[in-house]
């Protein structure tokens, strides 16, 4: 993922000030960091990834999440936004996809 | 109050002025009344005064009596006999006077307002007569008569007082309490005459008699200073003038031997005639006073008869006056108040033609003005509104009329989501084929949906609706979560149950501020689609062997592909003949047989790169082994050979299918517009070539030679290619030495096969030159294979020339070859080229060069139609 959005996304003023590969390690930098865009893999070893997103949300509502999911189930990807998330994409992600769903997220013009 | 509130203004009116009335009427009531009471009051007065005269005198005559009586009583003799007698009369006369009086019929009510009083005094009248019987037997003393006749002019007077001591008017009242002290006065005056003439008679005064005196004389005094000071000048001076003179003073001269009880010897009669003129006197004064009461109070009755009158005519005009006045105004008022009236009821009922016209210029007026203004404004909005209402028209019939057809027809269900997430009241026709019900407008589009989807859809659908109105969420970020982008459901119509799946799509509708008003939302059928899929995928499935099939096919030259197949199926026979005649015992040798066939089919399908084949035979082969290495071999062990067997077989029919297919469509193709090119020939048999020289290790150039830039009808390409391809096995087979043989005769090592092609434009014939650069023909060999194949008879063996030596090749069943392989030696040799060439109505000419060359030329008509069928 970190390689997509870095090869994707290097004109978008974006910097990636960190990755975490479980829920728990995810709230602890957005404790710290405060990032305005957080990329929010549902699918997640041991914490719930809607958990995590409550999380996310509670320490830092004006972020903007964007959820990414292997799973087809829309139930989850509407739960998510329920709980603020903005943006959302399927796996597996490729570079334009992830451009349209982050002009979206970031509101920029087509 | 609400049920004045409802009143006309017309009860309203009323209603305002009824007190304003009453309290006119009450007031005028109050004063006229006053008025009356005042008349009726100097009325009775002057009535009373009447008989208070009456009274006056007969208590006058009375007053002469007692004195009369008290001198007859005190002196032993008849002097005053005969005076008592005619005084007597004279009372009596007065006495019925004033009965004559109050008989009278004007006097009625007052008597009646008096009766009691006057009954009273009757009484006291009524015991005079037996006063005066006690008098003349002399049983009474003269104090007693004095007594009695006292206690009578006593009641008289309270009578008269009571009469007239009523009156309402100050200045008669006054003169009224005047002459009664002057009548007290009068008959204090009597009875000091009456006891002074009995003291004269007797010749003294003593004891209580004296005191009796002096007290009368005094109180005659009090009571008429009393007089003088209310009684009004003119009474005054009259009492002053008349009550005086030469008998007054013997009067008080006598009075004063009485008082000093000295000089007594003057005659008795001598003092009552002095009192009697002086109370005569008082008697004149009295009467010129009731006279003047009598004529002040008949003035104040006719003053007040005529105020009475005046406050009548006064009041009277005065609310008449007010009545017209109040009429006046108040009909006025009614009138605006009325135009005003109608002139709503004509704008009610939509007449905005007139203009009202009040010209007064009060409240009501500037109502008008305003109203005026009101209608020339709803004027203008009217006519506004019948815009609006014709530009409404002109939508509706314009575009709502063509969405509704649009509605009515489109093959889509639409419909709009309100932001309660109902369904609007229009919709497409199409939801109610697609949903089977006519019930849809109104519901919210999760309950409508709620018995055809399963709890956790309908959950994610209520969570989406309320995301799509989110304006914070992206609309297609929602979209990508559509829950319902595809669904399976079941509608009933006519008692069957149809499965539908559809689609449902939803679009935000927002205003020009970008708020969301309403979600449209298309539904479509995609049942057709979705099942046409299924049956795609199925199909799919099954074609996609079929193309690698058909793939595999294409890859490989049609002439070997067919020469494959007719191979592999006449073996795939020869399997089965062998099952079927099979005893039942020796499997091994069954196994054997099979293994062989197997193992060459599975070779020669190597040798022409077909895949798919190679690897079913191969799995064949490995079944074979496994029941090989199985000592205990039964009959039921073959089915599964005999099944892969037969599905080889079904496959290689396929392909026989397919090839002819292939030709038939190569056949099409090169009819008509599509021009003949070689492209195709040459690369196929390039590609043939290829697969040859490196199948069996001899490297092979090809040149091809068109220096005319001819064409090869297509439909004859195909069976050029096959006698191409079955000279090129030939010559790969038989005249191509391998790469050792050529480098021992110092040949290229690559050996070259050349195909050339001409015409002949005078016999319209395709020429077409084959040449290799191999070993050539021998000969000696050619007749010694046809006497082994039984083609040529050992005596035939020398009688040949070379052009029959090289017509033996071309003969059917001979092969020079001793081993069986893909490219040679199944009888399909020269022969084959032979009958290929007949089929295209052509010749042939071979020519050779042992150890150098081997060339045929084949002519070909030009303009061959129809290739005789195989």
């Amino acid at each position: 993922m970190r390689r997509t959005i870095e090869k994707n996304l290097g004109n978008y003023n974006l910097e990636i000030i960190g990755t975490a590969s479980n829920g728990s390690a995810a709230l602890e930098i957005v404790r710290e960091k405060k990032p305005d865009v957080i990329t929010l893999d549902i699918t997640m070893p041991e914490m719930d990834g809607i958990t995590c997103l409550e999380g996310i949300m509670e320490i830092h509502p004006t972020a903007k999440v964007m959820i990414i999911t292997a799973l087809s189930d829309k139930l989850t990807g509407l739960k998510a936004l329920d709980k603020g998330a903005r943006g959302f994409m399927y796996k597996p992600v490729n570079g334009a996809d992830l451009k349209k769903a982050f002009d979206k997220l970031l509101k920029k013009p087509d | 109050m609400a049920s004045i509130h409802n009143l006309s203004v017309k009860s309203k009116f009323a209603l305002a002025i009824l007190p304003l009335i009453i309290i006119i009427v009450v007031f005028d009531y109050l004063q006229i009344q006053e008025h009356y009471n005042d008349y009726t009051d100097s009325q009775r007065l002057n009535k009373a005064i009447v008989v208070g005269i009456e009274i006056n005198h007969a208590v006058h005559e009375l007053q002469k009596e007692r004195s009369i009586a008290t001198g007859f009583l005190s002196q032993q003799g008849d002097d005053f006999r005969q005076d008592l007698l005619d005084q007597r009369e004279r009372t009596d006369s007065t006495i019925q006077a004033f009965y004559d009086e109050i008989e009278r019929e004007e006097l009625a009510d007052l008597v009646a307002l008096h009766t009691e009083e006057l009954r009273d005094l009757g009484t006291y009248f009524d015991r005079i007569q037996e006063i005066r019987d006690n008098v003349d037997s002399r049983f009474i003393s003269a104090d007693q008569v004095i007594n009695y006749f006292s206690d009578i002019n006593e009641a008289a007077l309270k009578t008269v007082n009571g009469l007239i001591s009523e009156s309402r008017n100050r200045v008669a009242a006054e003169q009224v309490h005047a002459i009664i002290y002057f009548l007290k006065a009068k008959e204090r005056a009597s009875i000091e005459r009456a006891i002074g003439t009995q003291a004269f008679s007797r010749g003294t005064l003593d004891g209580e008699d004296h005191s009796l005196f002096t007290s009368l004389i005094a109180e005659q005094d009090a009571f008429i200073d009393a007089f003088i000071t209310i009684a009004d000048q003119a009474s005054v001076v009259y009492f002053n003038s008349t009550v005086s003179g030469q008998d007054v003073v013997e009067v008080d001269r006598l009075r004063l031997f009485l008082v000093q009880n000295q000089v007594l010897e003057n005659d008795a009669n001598y003092w009552y005639q002095m009192s009697t003129t002086k109370i005569n006197l008082l008697k004149k004064a009295e009467d010129f006073m009731s006279v003047r009461i009598h004529d002040y109070t008949e003035g104040i009755s006719a003053e007040a008869n005529r105020s009475l009158y005046t406050v009548l005519i006064v009041d009277s005009t005065i609310a008449l006056l007010t009545f017209v006045m109040i009429a006046f105004i108040v009909s006025h008022l009614l009138k605006d108040v009325e135009t005003l009236e109608e002139f709503t009821k004509k704008v009610i009922s939509g007449d905005l033609s007139q203009k009202v016209n009040i010209k007064t210029r009060d409240e009501i007026g500037h109502y008008a003005d305003t109203f005026n203004i009101m209608i020339s404004e709803i004027k203008k909005s009217q006519l506004a509104l019948k815009k609006e209402r014709d530009k409404a028209r002109f939508l509706y019939e314009n575009i709502y009329k063509q969405s509704q057809v649009v509605f009515e027809n489109v093959e889509q269900g639409i419909f709009l989501l309100n932001r309660e997430h109902k369904i609007s009241r229009l919709y497409s026709k199409a939801m109610e084929t697609i949903f089977g019900t006519k019930t849809i407008a109104g519901e919210t589009l999760v309950n409508f949906m709620r018995t055809l989807l399963i709890p956790r859809d309908l959950e994610a659908l209520e969570m989406f609706m309320k995301h799509l109105f989110n304006p914070e969420i992206d609309e297609d970020v929602v979209n990508q979560l559509n829950p319902v982008e595809q669904v399976k459901i079941f509608t009933e119509s006519g008692g069957m149950v149809n499965t539908k799946y559809i689609r449902l799509a939803f679009t935000r509708i927002e205003n020009k501020a970008g708020a969301i008003q309403q979600i449209m939302v298309t539904v479509t059928d995609e049942t057709e689609g979705v099942l046409l899929q299924h049956k795609l995928e199925e199909a799919d499935e099954k074609k996609k062997m079929e193309m690698e099939q058909m793939l595999s096919i294409l890859k490989i030259d049609p002439a070997l592909l067919r020469g494959f197949i007719v191979n592999s199926r006449k073996v795939l026979k020869s399997i089965s003949s062998k099952y079927e005649q099979h005893d039942g015992e020796n499997f091994d040798e069954l196994l054997t047989f099979t293994f062989q066939i197997i193992h060459n089919l599975k070779g020669n399908s190597i040798v022409i790169g077909l895949q798919i084949l190679t690897d079913r035979f191969h799995k064949i082969e490995d079944g074979i082994t496994k029941l090989k290495d199985n000592p205990k071999v039964v009959g039921n062990d073959f089915l599964t050979i005999l099944y892969e067997i037969n599905e080889v077989d079904i496959i290689v029919e396929n392909m026989s299918d397919m090839l002819r297919k292939v030709a038939n469509i190569y056949n099409k193709f090169s009819g008509e517009e599509q021009t003949d090119t070689n492209y195709d020939l040459i690369d196929s048999l390039k590609r043939g070539l290829s697969t040859m020289s490196e199948d069996t290790g001899k490297a092979i150039n090809f040149n091809f030679a068109n220096e005319k830039n001819l064409n090869i009808p297509k439909i004859i390409q195909d069976p050029v290619k096959d006698i191409l391809i079955q000279l090129m096995r030939n010559s790969i087979a038989h005249g191509i030495e391998a790469p050792n043989v050529r480098i021992a005769q110092r040949k290229l090592i690559k050996g070259n096969i050349a195909v050339t092609l001409d015409n002949d434009e005078v016999s319209d014939e395709i020429i077409l030159s084959y040449r290799d650069d191999g070993s050539g023909l021998n000969t000696a060999q050619i007749i010694e294979k046809a006497i082994n194949k039984n083609i040529l008879q050992e005596s035939e063996r020398d009688k040949l020339d070379e052009a029959q030596i090289v017509d033996l090749l071309f003969s059917d069943g001979f092969s020079t070859n001793e081993n069986v392989d893909e490219y040679s030696g199944r009888g399909h040799g020269l022969g084959v080229v032979k009958t290929k060439i007949n089929e295209l109505h052509g010749t042939f000419k071979v020519n050779f060069e042992k150890g150098h060359y081997f060339e045929i030329i084949l002519r070909f008509p030009a303009t061959v139609q129809n290739p005789i069928e195989e």
